[in-house]
């Protein structure tokens, strides 16, 4: 039962890595990626630019970013003796964390609730900010777990792995604008590109979790409550399953100038 | 003030602001799912156009809701791991099973939703936001399991210096969640209802272009604001027999009683005027035909939230000093080495960050409220007229 809540676990960060590394990669790549395509010659001005940009990672966002709610609630609940230590021992990191993830989705949420680009462009700040503290909170925090806490996390080892954290979500994003604006032609090469990056993408937090597996199978809660957490909640993963392979099959490549890719977006 | 006092106004402050997004949330979720089962059953646009016009209102309002929470989930390690290191083997569950079981689902569906206009079939699209509501409903159960546990530790016995569970059926069937349930969903259809019957109240007042759409909006929001009243004063009531068993002084300090008096106070006086006043006011529109009475019903619609905030006061302040009654002290449940600098640096943070979010937020939801039922973000077509392509004008 204990293997079973650490696969949880560690499938929940990882997976988190790998689908929301990319929404965080858009976010804060987006002045570079609309620069970039407007090089390109693609019409429309940078600011439109940035819309299409967000409205590829739109669709997406809400149910990527909840697989760090489902872990912070699988570490309360099968590893409750952690959490505390865990979220208290990185005090300000968290914070950042929390702060960053709250103006990232700020950003997302109210950045075409008015008109005008002076307000979308402000909002798109705040997401790009956002983003940016999110993947190097995330370096700090994961550098800060294998070290076994250090009072001082944001020193140049934690600053470091927050740069590869962030490199490796900027690489992923430009693979899945890539996939996502493709036509229907590039799809299937995009789309194993994609899978590729979104491996690189797992990586820092896979390799520590690796790392941490043996040490938090002793901090487990007690089996009796595991048990009521597996009969609660296991039965319910393939809904849970079910659920996110609907997104990804209701929203797909949109090609640059389909039909669907006129929809306007709500986010 | 000390770490202890910040880490309690941060607690009381980040959970207050969430409560006045997530009872909106939970009072609108199914209202704006039964208009859009009017609109699938009959095809008639009116119920579509109320889809949409109260469904925007319902998305601004809740990402307000997921920002809060998000500072609430972590805020327990953050700032009280004393609560996880003595009763995380209970507490954790519920709040594990509301992450995995409602809210995973709630975020995922709720994102098929607001994207899949004009691109999911209409009925998959319908089960969208039936299945929002259900998932938010089955949240809100757990998160007050996880609560009425503190209120009351049932099924649980302590060993050594910890709580361990015995008997999960009993957290379940707890004295303090079984009417509190019921009250806060009450409580939830109330609030929404009367945020639509205000937003209703303004157009008609103004005569803007639409009064078929907010008079049929004003209809289903009385009606249900009386639904969601009566089941918060009955289930209201319906919780003292209870209280009074296992929480005898609960309401006998000053700030408790205050808060409970205005609570009651609001939910009777409404709960009445709602009855005998704008139930039977229905028949012929003559509520939505008496322009004088507008304003009042536009000056009404704080009250629900005041009503609310005042309802949680109530309970959590009346369970002071303990965080799980009668086992753990909220002193003892404080995380070991935070600093008055840690916590002072995170309140103004939290607070200052939510708390400009969350004006924005109502502001925002007062413009969409004032631009009316025409231009609406949330599922509009593609446009009539797409720009013409790149390739001719080169």
């Amino acid at each position: 039962m204990e293997i079973i809540w650490l696969a949880v676990l560690a499938v929940l960060l990882v997976g988190y890595f790998a689908l929301e590394g990319f929404d965080i990669g858009v976010g804060m790549t987006l002045p570079w990626l609309a620069r970039a395509g407007e090089r390109a010659g693609e019409p429309g001005t940078r600011a439109r630019h940035r819309d299409r940009l967000v409205a590829a990672i739109a669709p997406y966002v809400l149910a990527n970013e909840v697989w760090l709610v489902a872990l912070a609630g699988t570490l309360f609940g099968a590893f409750p003796a952690l959490e505390g230590t865990v979220l208290s021992g990185m005090y300000p990191v968290v914070v950042a964390l929390l702060v960053s993830w709250i103006l990232r989705d700020a950003g997302l949420w109210f950045r075409r609730r008015l008109d005008g680009d002076t307000w979308r462009g402000f909002w798109d700040a705040v997401l790009c900010a956002g983003s940016w503290g999110l993947a190097l909170s995330w370096g700090v925090a994961l550098a800060s777990l294998v070290r076994g806490l250090p009072a001082q996390p944001f020193d140049l080892v934690g600053l470091l792995y927050g740069a590869v954290v962030a490199a490796a979500f900027a690489f992923h994003a430009r693979s899945f604008v890539a996939w996502r604006l493709s036509g229907r032609a590039e799809a299937a090469r995009t789309g194993r590109r994609l899978l590729l990056t979104a491996v690189v993408a797992a990586l820092p937090a896979a390799v520590p979790m690796a790392a941490l597996a043996s040490s938090l199978l002793d901090h487990t809660a007690s089996p009796a409550t595991l048990n009521v957490l597996s009969v609660m909640a296991l039965p319910v993963t393939p809904i849970l399953v079910g659920a996110q392979v609907w997104v990804w099959r209701t929203f797909g490549p949109l090609g640059s100038t389909g039909v669907a890719a006129r929809i306007p977006s709500f986010f | 003030m000390n770490v202890l006092d910040l880490a309690r106004t941060q607690f009381a402050v980040t959970g207050s602001l969430h409560f006045l997004f997530v009872v909106l949330t939970l009072g609108l979720a199914p209202l704006v799912a039964i208009m859009q089962t009017r609109h699938v059953i009959t095809g008639r646009p009116v119920f579509e156009r109320m889809t949409r016009f109260w469904g925007q209102i319902y998305v601004i309002n809740y990402a307000l809701g997921v920002f809060t929470g998000l500072v609430m989930e972590f805020q327990f390690g953050l700032t009280w791991s004393g609560l996880s290191h003595y009763a995380g083997d209970v507490f954790g569950a519920p709040l594990a099973i509301e992450t995995l079981v409602a809210f995973f689902l709630e975020s995922t569906f709720l994102g098929l939703w607001i994207f899949g206009w004009n691109r999911l079939p209409k009925k998959l699209h319908l089960a969208c936001i039936w299945l929002v509501t259900l998932t938010a409903y089955a949240s809100a159960f757990w998160i007050m399991v996880a609560n009425s546990f503190l209120q009351h530790p049932a099924g649980t016995v302590q060993r050594g210096d910890h709580l361990a569970l015995t008997d999960f059926g009993a957290l379940l069937t707890n004295p303090s969640l079984v009417m509190a349930f019921p009250h806060v969903i009450g409580a939830g259809l109330f609030t929404g209802s009367f945020v639509i019957i205000g937003a209703s109240a303004y157009h008609l007042f103004r005569r803007t272009a639409d009064q078929e759409f907010f008079r049929r909006s004003l209809r289903t929001g009385v009606v249900w604001g009386f639904v969601g009243a009566t089941l918060a004063v009955g289930f209201g009531y319906a919780q003292f027999g209870f209280v009074n068993d296992i929480q005898p002084n609960k309401f006998e300090t000053p700030v408790t009683d205050t808060a409970l008096v205005t609570m009651m106070t609001i939910g009777q006086l409404v709960h009445f005027v709602v009855m005998f006043g704008m139930l039977p006011l229905l028949i012929r529109d003559v509520l939505a035909r008496s322009r004088w009475l507008h304003p009042l019903l536009m000056l009404m619609t704080p009250l629900p939230f005041v009503a609310a905030i005042m309802g949680w006061l109530a309970r959590e302040i009346g369970r002071q000093p303990w965080v799980v009654f009668g086992r753990l002290r909220v002193a003892d449940a404080i995380s070991p080495g935070l600093t008055t600098g840690m916590v002072t640096f995170s309140f103004i943070a939290f607070a200052g960050v939510l708390g400009l979010l969350a004006l924005v937020d109502y502001l925002l939801i007062a413009r969409a409220v004032r631009r009316g039922p025409e231009r609406v973000a949330l599922g509009a077509a593609e446009p009539a007229d797409p720009a013409p392509a790149p390739a001719l004008a080169l």
